[in-house]
């Protein structure tokens, strides 16, 4: 991260990237969410993200780790797909039905996957109102003995 | 939208400025200091511009990867530009305060 005498806007910045991902994972899943395939192939994995305190760890959280130990957010670690079991559905009429009359379709509930969006806008939202106060109380900071 | 602002040129006018020529006097070595760290600033501040107008190219082009970049970066460089300008008001406040100087 570049050294800037605004710190405190890292933070918030860094998380609203996280969520970003999380909530672009999240479209991932709900436009996959009646993805067919035929009971011979994997079925669409559903998209985690794996998201990391940045410069984590106790010994840097209780500010021994040098500089950036507090105040440097998170990251987007890399991604972790679901089970590509998914699960078996009896749908006999359709073209990719094997001879039971079984597709594969993946193993996520589109209740879930709603509720997790709706959380990742709202933290969304809260990185947003963390960088605007950290800018208001810079503003302030700058209007010192104007 | 940032308004694109013509680059600044710092060597010209800080150090030059700032730094009595040929006096030789012991507040040489302090103003030089000042003057250069503050053109340093200047540079900084000239890069933070070229990195949102860079951004704010990408905008309007359609090469924008997220929204949240463009305005984390204008926010950041109007910030800086205000502290830069809060610096330079008070430098330069000291220095009509001394050339007031009763001889």
């Amino acid at each position: 991260m570049r050294i800037t005498p605004f710190s405190s806007l890292g933070a918030p910045a860094s998380g609203m990237r996280v969520y970003q991902t999380w909530i672009d994972a999240l479209a991932d899943n709900v436009a996959n969410i009646s993805t067919i395939n035929p009971a011979g192939e994997p079925a669409f994995q559903e998209r985690y993200v794996h998201a990391r305190a940045a410069g984590g760890g106790l010994r840097e959280a209780i500010g021994l780790g040098g500089r950036g130990s507090i105040g440097s957010g998170a990251y987007v670690a890399g991604a972790e797909f679901g089970d590509p079991e998914g699960r078996m559905v009896y749908q006999p009429d359709h073209p990719y039905a094997d001879e039971n009359g079984m597709v594969r379709m993946p193993d996520m509930d589109l209740s879930t996957q709603m509720t997790n969006l709706i959380i990742a806008q709202r933290a969304y939202q809260a990185n947003v109102t963390v960088f605007e106060r950290a800018r208001d109380s810079y503003l302030r900071a700058l209007e010192i003995g104007r | 939208m940032t308004v694109p602002i013509s680059p600044i040129d710092p060597l010209a006018t800080g150090p030059a400025a700032l730094a009595p020529a040929g006096t030789g006097n012991r507040t040489e070595g302090a103003g030089t200091a000042f003057a250069s760290s503050f053109a340093s600033a200047l540079d900084d501040l000239d890069a933070a511009h070229k990195a949102t107008d860079e951004l704010a190219r990408a905008a309007a082009t359609g090469d924008l990867r997220s929204v949240e970049d463009l305005m984390i970066a204008s926010t950041e460089t109007q910030l800086a530009t205000q502290l830069t300008v809060a610096v330079r008001n008070r430098a330069l406040e000291s220095f009509n305060e001394i050339m007031r100087m009763q001889l």
